[in-house]
């Protein structure tokens, strides 16, 4: 076992440099710079010697081979600068987001989890029956709606029908408990619902396929309760793919809310994305693009720990 | 249907607007609340002198004073009042600025402000030290000298007359900082804030708010009336108007779409109140001075006869940011051209048949075919450059041009017009102050910002004397002399529409004025709510 996570482990790393490597590469292909977006402004008539000096002060007058060369030795230290526009230490900017995302990233989860496996189940018990049909027709409209544009319609409800908008300014779980959730449960509800659709329909895809395998079968000729077969021998076994799909898009949450973020005015790691490709922010972007490719990392690292623990044949192959 | 929804609105702004105005003057001002506002873009830094976002003045300049402000009742923003200035003198041969200093105005450490303080913020703007930057340094080339003789005398003394120099130690960028600091650290104010403002700083959480509390010990005694202010920064704009029709804000400085604006009124009816005025930004066409066929002025005025600028004006302003047909300076201020002047330039006229017959015989004459075609680059961004941007190609269309528009992305829009990588595009400008002298200065030909690279000495000559002229009368003809040289004779450039400002803002905000730039009256020392 320690072997396998092991391997599994130092893989992690050239995968990060490469991320590393592709990223800073490809976000200096995009044209423009900070300094222009900076200093073009409304009036567009700052001298280029104020230009030129201030890409010299933020090292972009260097080659690209000597700015990579300074990253890379920084992020191996666990230090990625200061963002190019704020002039802040990216830490504290990513920080400063970070509880935000990963509180909406859970509430987003534990929203779809709880919706996803009992219609999932039950799908798969009555499968073709009302109940199926009309759980494959919410999860199916759970896939067509994208959450940002379920979000708009959430809000365009609660200010026409309830003249109603939730807060505009994120407070602390701690600070205040119902100020929080009065502003994190809606875009909670509206990415959660999409979130569970597509589990939903890998939870009834892999019931089905467990209720047809012979220890099922085997299960039921011993006389075993249904309520144990399904919760011990079925449910058990069909988690393995729906926890790799719940797995992977948490890790998406981490960063990947950028609509839903603009649409519900949250401060959080997507909204920082947004702003900072719309800043040419290159260390910020570049810190973000690690964080999120970190996320992924570590979520599946984690994914084959988790598989290993539960499927004794990875464990012993 | 759609219709009778249209006239109700356009009734009900007006409505809203006709009395918005005589309740706002004569109701009392109220103290105490709190006044949470939108701020659709965010500071970098903290130091104004080095900045160039109104995200910086919006939910910064109320804890900061400046020598002059800009009049926060006047609707045109030209009017230079005393702000750390109590009073001024300037000299017969118009050389020397003499301001006497408020007593007893105190930073918010609780520290005393006198001239010195004033002094070392102007020496950081006129001349800032090595590695520390000043965006706008260049507009004081007039200043000799400064001083302070003593701590309630700062004198000001110059090479030759100016008369925008008032208007110009009036900036809303030109904030006073605390001498001892500026001694200690050039770089304190990036990335702190200590003024002498009406209102004090409480915290800045990136990406979300920014908040301020009363000051208790600002000079003018019973302002501020309010308790404090939050702005919030929204970016997307859908959920800046959702915030002021959910009552989470209250009012959006900068602007608003039309649509967003009778969106609002709509939703909010009496509860909401516009102010409107045309705004101190335009977009210009830049033609290239070196590229054929348009280095012939027989081409570029050809391009301007061709707009239909009045018809334009009406269809633009119901969908974007754009009303008046200005020439070179904001309608209603006061060194804008007058409508019958305005008429006898290029373009102007009120007779499109006769115009656009023109431009096609001057590019006949020029020898540009029939279907000529070209590429118009544009910034890629909506409001109003995309609007424009169709406006101006179905325009060229109709004197024979075949036009292709290339919306560049922002941040290479930039490094495009300096590189002069274009044939024709789209330009911009946007002023703080309405000032010929702030204004204009891209026009000449040693401008950074002369992207279509005209060489005009009789330009630069017109220039310089309205500059120097102080007389106003005077200095208005020398201006008009250099508009018809530069929109008409030549056209080195031309305007297309004025932009236009709209702030819709919850009727209970009182005591602020709409001027035309979304830079000025930021301090919120006269701002009150009713409720």
């Amino acid at each position: 076992v320690h072997k396998y996570l092991a391997k599994r482990f130092l893989l992690m790393l050239p995968t990060l440099f490469g991320v590393a490597l592709v990223t800073f590469v490809l976000i200096r292909v995009i044209p423009g710079d900070v300094v222009e977006l900076r200093y073009s402004g409304d009036r567009g008539s700052v001298s280029q010697e104020v230009i030129d000096k201030e890409r010299a002060r933020i090292g972009l007058d260097k080659p690209v081979w000597q700015q990579f060369l300074s990253w890379i030795g920084g992020v191996v230290r666990f230090d990625f600068g200061t963002s190019m526009w704020t002039g802040a230490p990216i830490l504290e900017e990513i920080k400063l987001r970070l509880a935000l995302s990963l509180q909406l990233a859970v509430m987003a989860t534990i929203v779809a989890v709880l919706l996803a496996i009992p219609l999932g189940v039950l799908s798969a018990l009555k499968q073709d029956t009302w109940i199926d049909y009309a759980v494959r027709l919410f999860s199916i409209a759970g896939l067509a709606m994208p959450s940002f544009w379920l979000g708009i319609v959430l809000i365009l409800v609660m200010l026409v029908v309830f003249r109603w908008l939730p807060p505009m300014v994120y407070t602390p779980f701690w600070v205040n408990p119902v100020q929080n959730l009065a502003q994190l449960i809606w875009p909670a509800l509206a990415v959660g619902y999409r979130y569970s659709a597509v589990a939903t329909r890998m939870t009834r895809s892999a019931m089905l396929e467990v209720l047809r395998e012979d220890y099922i079968r085997t299960a039921r000729a011993k006389g075993l309760m249904q309520k144990l077969i399904l919760s011990r021998h079925a449910l058990k076994n069909a988690m393995l793919p729906v926890l790799t799909v719940v797995a992977l898009e948490f890790a998406f949450l981490i960063g990947g809310l950028v609509v839903t973020e603009q649409v519900f005015n949250l401060n959080g790691i997507g909204m920082l994305f947004v702003q900072a490709v719309a800043h040419r922010d290159y260390t910020l972007l570049q810190a973000l693009i690690m964080l999120v490719a970190g996320s992924f990392i570590v979520v599946n690292f984690l994914m084959d720990v988790a598989y290993a623990w539960l499927d004794p044949r990875i464990r012993y192959r | 249907m759609r219709r009778l929804a249209a006239i109700s609105i356009v009734v009900t702004v007006a409505l809203v607007m006709a009395g918005a105005w005589p309740a706002a003057a004569q109701d009392k001002p109220r103290s105490g609340g709190e006044l949470v506002f939108v701020v659709p873009s965010e500071p970098p830094s903290y130091d104004a002198h080095q900045e160039e976002t109104f995200g910086l003045i919006h939910p910064t300049a109320p804890h900061y004073s400046t020598l002059l402000r800009v009049d926060p009742t006047d609707r045109t923003g030209t009017k230079p009042v005393g702000d750390l200035a109590e009073s001024w003198t300037i000299s017969k041969d118009q050389l020397a600025y003499m301001f006497k200093i408020r007593k007893g105005v105190k930073f918010h450490d609780g520290s005393e402000m006198t001239s010195k303080d004033i002094k070392a913020s102007y020496d950081k703007i006129l001349h800032p030290p090595a590695g520390v930057k000043s965006l706008r340094r260049e507009a004081y080339g007039a200043i000799a000298s400064i001083d302070a003789p003593d701590p309630a005398t700062f004198v000001v003394k110059l090479k030759y007359p100016e008369s925008s120099m008032l208007l110009n130690l009036a900036s809303p960028w030109n904030w006073i900082y605390k001498a001892d600091i500026l001694a200690k650290d050039p770089h304190y104010y990036e990335t702190h804030v200590m003024g002498t403002g009406p209102f004090k700083f409480v915290e800045h959480v990136r990406g979300s708010h920014w908040v301020g509390k009363k000051n208790p010990d600002y000079w003018d005694k019973g302002r501020p009336y309010l308790d404090g202010y939050r702005a919030i920064f929204i970016s997307s704009s859908a959920a800046q108007v959702a915030a002021v029709r959910g009552e989470r804000a209250m009012i959006q400085f900068r602007s608003f779409s039309p649509p967003e604006r009778d969106s609002l009124v709509q939703a909010l009816g009496p509860k909401i109140a516009v102010q409107e005025s045309p705004w101190d930004c335009a977009n210009l066409v830049a033609m290239h001075h070196d590229k054929k066929p348009f280095d012939d002025k027989r081409v570029r005025r050809a391009l301007t006869l061709a707009l239909d600028r009045y018809e334009g004006s009406k269809a633009l302003s119901r969908i974007t940011l754009v009303k008046d047909v200005a020439g070179i300076q904001v309608p209603g201020t006061p060194y804008a051209t007058p409508p019958a002047e305005l008429e006898k330039l290029a373009g102007y006229g009120h007779d499109i048949a006769k115009n656009r017959a023109e431009a096609k015989r001057l590019l006949k004459e020029a020898g540009v075919p029939e279907g000529f075609a070209f590429t118009f680059k544009n910034r890629g961004i909506p409001h109003p450059y995309e609007h424009l941007g169709i406006w101006l190609i179905d325009q060229w269309r109709q004197i024979g041009l075949n036009v292709k528009m290339e919306m560049i992305e922002a941040s290479a829009y930039h490094p495009m017009l300096k590189r002069g990588d274009f044939d024709v595009a789209m330009d911009f400008q946007c002023g703080f102050i309405v000032e010929p002298d702030l204004d204009l200065p891209r026009f000449l030909s040693h401008s950074e910002a002369n992207y279509g690279k005209h060489k005009d000495t009789v330009i630069d000559d017109l220039f310089s004397r309205q500059g120097r002229a102080t007389d106003p009368e005077e200095r208005k003809k020398i201006l008009r002399q250099l508009e018809k040289r530069l929109l008409d004779e030549e056209v080195h450039v031309f305007y297309t529409l004025q932009w236009h400002r709209i702030v819709p803002h919850l009727a209970k905000v009182k005591g602020w004025t709409i001027t035309p730039s979304h830079y000025l009256n930021n301090q919120l020392d006269t701002v009150w709510l009713s409720e």
